[in-house]
């Protein structure tokens, strides 16, 4: 478990992770239609919660991280997506209560319940490929 | 149409804490009418209580369904899933409440879940009931004070949000 010290560090570890997540939702939109159709949309909620901590950073008076440098071109495989997307939920489950903001807790509440959802659409899908599922 | 059917999202979440107990800034915060309350040992106490409403509430539920087989036999294994997920919620909260000296909420002697008589129906009441948990503790979870409950409902509501997904998607509900 991950205790973080500051929102400095609960933003940075959520980028990292972001990251990883397009990275390889990426990968798997090529997999087939309905894998892309599903993850541009993830991939919408992600460019959407990007502007959201942005403009979180601005209210807590911290500066912007910079870039990040782009991720390496990750596998297509859901396993390793569905590691990357429970890295990120539990980043935002740990973070919550280091970002010392109600107005942040409550938008970054919101992501965490989107990714969520995320990881159980991901855990949906993997049963699917499952030979028996 | 039953009136349960009729009944907007919000209206189920507070009728059923309304039915709880709950009362004071955690009601208003629930029907929208603040967006912040005053943190305190207090208010968490009181957010802790009307989390632990929902949580019997979702239990019961669960319990009748699985007690009466009613869940469709492909979906009995996320029934007891999402049970134990509920007790270890209750108890998780139950056990912060009694440390902080509060005296948590016990479950009601009975639910009205109307007739359960099908499948169908329950697995609806159980989706009712998932978004009024998901609902409660995204509208709360930043007006707690402490940061170990505020840990612990995180992880509430990262569970609460996977059975509401998982039962929208088995009735056929957008979920993404």
């Amino acid at each position: 478990m991950t205790d973080y010290a500051s929102p400095r560090e609960v933003f940075a570890a959520v980028d990292g992770f972001a990251s990883e997540v397009e990275s390889r939702l990426r990968a798997v939109a090529g997999r087939a239609p309905l894998s892309r159709k599903l993850a541009l949309s993830f991939l919408g909620d992600h460019e959407r919660h990007r502007r959201q901590r942005a403009a979180l950073l601005v209210r807590l008076g911290l500066a912007a991280a910079p870039p990040l440098p782009p991720a390496p071109a990750a596998d297509a495989s859901l396993d390793g997506l569905r590691t990357a997307q429970d890295a990120l939920v539990l980043a935002h489950a740990e973070g919550l209560s280091a970002l010392g903001d109600a107005k942040a807790v409550d938008v970054m509440a919101q992501h965490m319940v989107d990714h969520s959802r995320h990881l159980t659409l991901i855990d949906l899908w993997l049963e699917q490929e499952q030979p028996n599922g | 149409m039953a009136e349960r059917d009729r009944l907007g999202r919000r209206e189920f979440l507070l009728r059923t804490a309304r039915a709880a107990g709950i009362a004071g800034p955690t009601l208003l915060l629930l029907e929208g009418r603040v967006s912040a309350i005053e943190k305190s040992e207090a208010s968490d106490l009181e957010i802790l209580y009307a989390s632990l409403t929902l949580e019997h509430h979702a239990i019961a539920l669960y319990d009748e369904g699985l007690k009466r087989n009613l869940f469709p036999a492909g979906l009995r294994r996320y029934a007891v899933d999402f049970r134990g997920d509920h007790l270890g919620h209750r108890d998780t909260q139950i056990a912060i409440a009694e440390e902080r000296g509060g005296r948590p909420p016990r479950p009601l002697a009975s639910y009205d879940f109307g007739s359960l008589g099908s499948g169908d129906h329950l697995l609806r009441e159980a989706m009712r009931i998932e978004l009024a948990a998901q609902d409660a503790y995204r509208a709360l979870i930043s007006q707690i004070r402490s940061q170990d409950y505020m840990l612990a409902a995180a992880f509430v509501l990262v569970d609460e949000v996977r059975h509401l997904t998982v039962w929208r998607r088995v009735l056929g509900m957008k979920i993404y």
